[in-house]
């Protein structure tokens, strides 16, 4: 089967599937950004997209290289504060949606942003949290975006950022935390997460790869349903509007 | 009242030990002018806070004037990590408290209130509240809602002993104006106990009592007020300039190892007298003025 598109933009076009009109989104920047745009110029024109430091809606025309570039802020609706967005907005419940992305995920979807150890105890201090965890525990569902690779889905993780489903069952609640992470979108399957034990669940596997391709390449077995489908293939439409009008200058997907 | 004093004269304000909240983020609005004169007074043993840790906490750790960072995770945006800041938590040398962005927030906002904690549904069930609880169990507790009976995570505020904030425009008493967003900074200025304003111009007090709306410090909170255009060089002050490719890539590559480190500094900062023969060395007015804004795009 030849591919006419790149597992990167299958992976925004999956993101954008999980979003809907009036939803209110928090992203980070690469695939979250194209996946909203999508989405919003697609079948959620009413989407409000929030970046933590205090940007509602921008509108960029220049690639920046992080949320700390101007570049990324503008023509937005809003420029305030973190208490703003990531207060106001997401701890009071109103984030429908938020991307994280990470350097390690488990089966439950506990996200590491913060540190890499070995077994001598030993580690490398990375980047930590920035509104990862208060997006993790205050946002009503989530989605990871993550490559996928034995050595970032993992059985076990050095370090829980920003906590998914914790160790299963009701173990989130317990925590006192709502929502929990809802899909993993890597760039050879889409997990969803089972309902009772709330372990990762492959639910559908991009065209081009084999079920062994997929859990050849991770450290744990995720639970399997009995029918997984293909996961369908970006339209005609949605792949013109990432090339052409979203991401022509190649700013957020290489 | 004019409050209005140079840099050096500003920083002498400072004792060794304090607790500094720097208005940085990333790679942008760095209180940077502030962090390079700290190092040239010698002043050591600050505490450092922020929501997201940023280059101004980066060069003052790897410069050696930091015992203490309480600090929300934080890098360079794609130029890189904050390899003083991680190398000070591997080797032990700096003690880091790291929370999330929005529960250091939430700290400075109960502050800036004067309530005594704040609730927050962060942090609850992570390695990060783990290891807050090892190090400083004070910091955090749990109450009950007086009303529903609800458990709830809460924070203790912090209170800084100076808010260091950089800003585009403020009058000579320290009413100032922030362009574009400003993270935590409000919240800063108003739990610290007093606040330095650094700002790329001062402008007549007619010119604030235009647009008072705008104003999102008040000078009451102000105790300092100091003119250093540039002073974020090399992060970027939105409407102003532009952050400067070239210098943070030298000062990356310079914090790769302590010793790569200590020469940069020595080069640029303790061998210049004041910020302007640090713009000097940098490359002088040619080249600051290659980095100006562009009026529309703000960068």
């Amino acid at each position: 089967m030849i591919l006419d598109y790149s597992p990167s933009e299958l992976m925004a076009v999956s993101g954008a599937r999980e979003l809907q009109d009036h939803q209110v989104v928090a992203v980070g920047l690469g695939l979250p950004v194209v996946a909203s745009f999508l989405a919003k110029q697609t079948h959620a024109p009413n989407m409000t997209m929030l970046f933590e430091l205090g940007v509602i809606d921008p509108e960029p025309v220049d690639c920046g290289v992080g949320l700390a570039d101007p570049r990324v802020w503008y023509r937005a609706s809003v420029l305030s504060s973190f208490v703003d967005i990531l207060g106001t907005v997401l701890h009071k419940g109103l984030v429908d949606v938020g991307f994280l992305g990470g350097l390690e995920t488990d089966q439950y979807g506990n996200l590491n942003t913060t540190l890499l150890g070995d077994s001598h105890g030993t580690f490398r201090h990375m980047v930590g949290s920035g509104g990862a965890n208060d997006i993790a525990s205050c946002a009503k569902s989530t989605v990871i975006i993550m490559r996928h690779e034995a050595r970032k889905l993992k059985k076990s993780i050095s370090f829980n950022t920003s906590p998914g489903y914790l160790s299963g069952g009701n173990s989130r609640e317990q925590a006192g935390l709502r929502g929990g992470p809802k899909r993993v979108i890597t760039d050879k399957a889409i997990f969803g997460f089972h309902p009772e034990t709330r372990q990762m669940m492959l639910l559908s596997i991009h065209p081009g790869n084999t079920k062994e391709d997929v859990l050849n390449t991770m450290g744990f077995l995720p639970a399997l349903p009995e029918n997984i489908p293909f996961t369908e293939p970006p339209t005609q439409e949605q792949l013109r509007l990432i090339r052409e009008v979203i991401d022509p200058k190649h700013m957020y997907m290489g | 009242m004019s409050k209005v004093t140079t840099l050096a004269e500003a920083v002498k304000t400072i004792p060794d030990g304090s607790h500094v909240a720097l208005s940085g983020f990333a790679i942008t609005r760095c209180a940077m002018a502030f962090a390079r004169e700290v190092v040239r007074q010698g002043i050591k043993d600050l505490t450092i806070s922020q929501c997201v840790g940023a280059m101004d906490a980066d060069l003052l750790v790897g410069a050696g004037a930091v015992t203490r960072l309480i600090y929300g995770g934080g890098s360079l945006d794609r130029f890189g990590r904050l390899a003083c800041v991680n190398r000070g938590i591997e080797d032990g040398s700096l003690a880091a408290e790291e929370y999330s962005s929005l529960s250091v927030a939430f700290r400075y906002l109960a502050g800036s209130l004067g309530l005594p904690f704040i609730p927050i549904r962060s942090l609850q069930g992570s390695d990060l509240l783990n290891r807050i609880n090892e190090r400083s169990g004070s910091d955090v507790a749990c109450v009950n809602d007086p009303f529903s009976g609800e458990r709830w995570l809460s924070l203790k505020p912090l209170l800084p002993d100076v808010s260091i904030v950089q800003v585009q425009l403020a009058d000579e008493n320290g009413n100032a104006w922030i362009m574009g967003p400003r993270w935590d900074n409000v919240e800063q200025v108003k739990a610290s106990k007093r606040t330095i304003v650094i700002t790329e111009h001062i402008v007549p007090a007619d010119f604030i009592r235009r647009e008072p709306e705008r104003t999102v410090i008040p000078g009451l909170q102000v105790s300092h007020v100091v003119e250093q255009p540039f002073s974020a060089h090399p992060t970027s002050v939105y409407s102003e300039y532009d952050y400067d490719s070239e210098m943070i890539e030298k000062y990356v590559n310079a914090s790769v190892s302590h010793e790569a480190f200590s020469a940069f500094v020595k080069e640029f900062i303790t061998n210049t007298k004041d910020e302007w023969e640090y713009l000097e060395k940098v490359g002088g007015i040619q080249h600051l003025n290659s980095l100006r804004a562009d009026p529309i795009l703000g960068y």
